[in-house]
């Protein structure tokens, strides 16, 4: 197990000029049936530094989730390289590491939050035990322990205690989202990706899940990447902002700065349709 | 053609056109190599081609064609099923080895080289040079967690057990306990996962570090997997709900006066129920007044 605080929250990361991750010339490409070539994301390159939220915003089809899916190792990209400093010093692409590696690093050094629960989550393992899977995968091994820790985490995440040997199969969407959540934060992992987490949420509840969220990446200073087609998301949450369109990255820059002073055409557009 | 019966009945006549042993030389070498490989590999899963027998599958065949690679004129052969010599599946196997091979049976556990059981250890410690081969129904311990076969072979390589672990916390979540009380999954040499097949929680603690060669055979599922002399076999437990056998507190055999076995209970006439040790041959011993060493482990 990793050296923590007294508190399970790691210590804040002071030399931070060495990104976390480094992500060159990511690039997906899918075979159409007609056998033509359909660009997920192309050439996508980007740093994210600990401590910090970078947020993708786009819209469907702009290729931002897979980017996330590719990070997350869900589906292998045609090209490019990841490095993750925590993961084997830094030196391995992530898109060359071996099966072994590769579950460490989900395990590990990485998390996600889907949109949908039920890819994140075991519905037919209880709350307790979808959170315990990460810590047996580290070699937690004392029941008590993992009970305590898998009750932190949910009560971080303001999931009822008395909630946690139930299946979240029978759990709302906002309280499984929260689990899934929770889930991601077992193992302490050095990297947050959060997909389009609100989307499929009641307003109210997107409030509540998006104040948790926030609440949480102060107080542990967690690295994170949000994927969202929702700027009002990214305007919360994120430091800076990637701007996705066609598989593109077509600006970058600080939150606030591409929401006020939006320099391409289609930010903008994006912009003045969240604003009007 | 002729029936298994009239193979049985008469040996002379009915063998002409049988191999030694059933099995013809190809299969009896393939199932050695199987398990010469998996002497290597303790715990792993070596496929094989299972053959068809002239018993069902599922009723002992993975055992039986385990037995039957490995049996010599010179071996002394020995049926267990669950405990017991004597029942009709146990008997007509022995039979059947004994009179394909020349092979001489016996009860005795000690003086058995191969022991063929269903469900069971022998209480009686095993020596050096003895083979026991187990009958197999499900070979994949992954099996309740996962149910792609391609899945869990992938898992035991690269020793992903989290969601073998996960099945018992939530099993000790919901029930307080790990409930399963038969085929206790073991992890063996600190690397394989296994099924020990269905043997009580009460045999588990024999695996371990044993003298004797431990063969497991499963008929249906094509698979044939070892447990080596002297090879390190662990429960899968957590630090703070440690495995433990059954007991039986008080309690002893009604037949032998047995108290150092595994019992089994069964009705009465009069309503009520009695214990009996599971292994009819250490009952017998007790019976007779003989020393049985039944200390497994040292």
């Amino acid at each position: 197990m990793e050296a923590l605080t007294e508190s399970g929250i790691r210590p804040p990361d002071t030399a931070a000029e060495q990104p976390l991750l480094r992500v060159k010339g990511l690039t997906k490409h899918y075979q159409s049936a007609s056998g033509g070539r359909i660009v997920a994301c192309e050439d996508v390159t980007f740093d994210v530094y600990p401590g910090e939220v970078l947020g993708i915003v786009g819209e469907s089809g702009s290729g931002k989730s897979t980017v996330l899916q590719c990070l997350f190792q869900d589906v292998m990209p045609t090209s490019g390289e990841a490095y993750l400093s925590s993961f084997l010093g830094g030196t391995r692409n992530l898109w060359e590491a071996d099966r072994r590696e590769r579950r460490h690093l989900r395990t590990h050094d990485m998390s996600m939050v889907y949109q949908n629960p039920r890819q994140g989550l075991n519905l037919m393992v209880t709350a307790g035990g979808n959170i315990a899977e990460r810590l047996l995968a580290a070699e937690w091994r004392k029941v008590a322990d993992i009970r305590a820790k898998a009750s932190d985490y949910l009560s971080r995440t303001e999931v009822p205690l008395d909630r946690m040997d139930d299946f979240p199969a029978f759990f709302s969407g906002g309280m499984q989202q929260r689990v899934q959540i929770a889930k991601a934060l077992a193992n302490n992992p050095a990297l947050v990706l959060l997909d389009e987490l609100t989307t499929g949420l009641d307003v109210s509840v997107q409030a509540g899940v998006l104040d948790l969220v926030r609440d949480i990446q102060h107080r542990l200073g967690m690295t994170a990447i949000v994927v969202s087609h929702d700027l009002g998301v990214i305007r919360l949450l994120a430091d800076r902002t990637l701007v996705m369109k066609d598989g593109h990255v077509v600006e970058a820059g600080l939150t606030d700065q591409i929401l006020e002073d939006p320099q391409h055409p289609y930010t903008q557009l994006l912009v003045n349709c969240v604003t009007h | 053609m002729s029936s298994v019966s009239t193979l049985l009945e008469d040996r002379g006549a009915a063998f002409a056109g049988y191999s030694f042993a059933f099995l013809d030389d190809m299969a009896k070498r393939e199932i050695r190599r199987a398990i010469l490989k998996g002497v290597a590999i303790p715990g792993h899963q070596v496929p094989f081609g299972s053959r068809e027998m002239p018993i069902a599958r599922g009723w002992g065949t993975g055992g039986l064609q385990l037995t039957l690679a490995l049996v010599g004129g010179s071996d002394v052969i020995k049926v267990i099923d669950q405990g017991d010599d004597a029942s009709v599946n146990a008997v007509n196997l022995r039979r059947l080895i004994a009179k394909t091979t020349g092979a001489t049976e016996t009860l005795d556990t000690a003086a058995a080289t191969l022991i063929q059981t269903r469900h069971r250890i022998p209480e009686e410690v095993m020596r050096e040079g003895q083979v026991l081969i187990l009958q197999v129904p499900i070979p994949e311990p992954l099996r309740l967690v996962e149910r792609s076969v391609a899945a869990a072979r992938s898992m035991h390589a690269e020793m992903d057990y989290s969601r073998m672990w996960l099945a018992l916390y939530e099993d000790i979540v919901r029930r307080g306990e790990v409930s399963a009380g038969a085929g206790y999954p073991v992890m063996v040499n600190g690397r394989f996962v296994m099924a020990p097949s269905p043997i009580p929680r009460w045999d588990i603690p024999k695996l371990d570090n044993a003298r004797c060669l431990f063969l497991f055979g499963a008929g249906r599922e094509k698979r044939i997997y070892v447990v080596p002399p002297f090879t390190k076999v662990e429960p899968l437990e957590f630090d703070d709900y440690p495995f433990d056998t059954e007991h039986f507190d008080g309690k002893e055999c009604a037949l032998s006066g047995a108290t150092n076995a595994y019992l089994v209970e069964s009705p009465t006439e009069d309503g009520g129920s009695r214990w009996t040790a599971s292994d009819t041959n250490y009952a017998d011993k007790v019976l007779a007044g003989q020393e049985v060493d039944t200390q497994w482990k040292r």
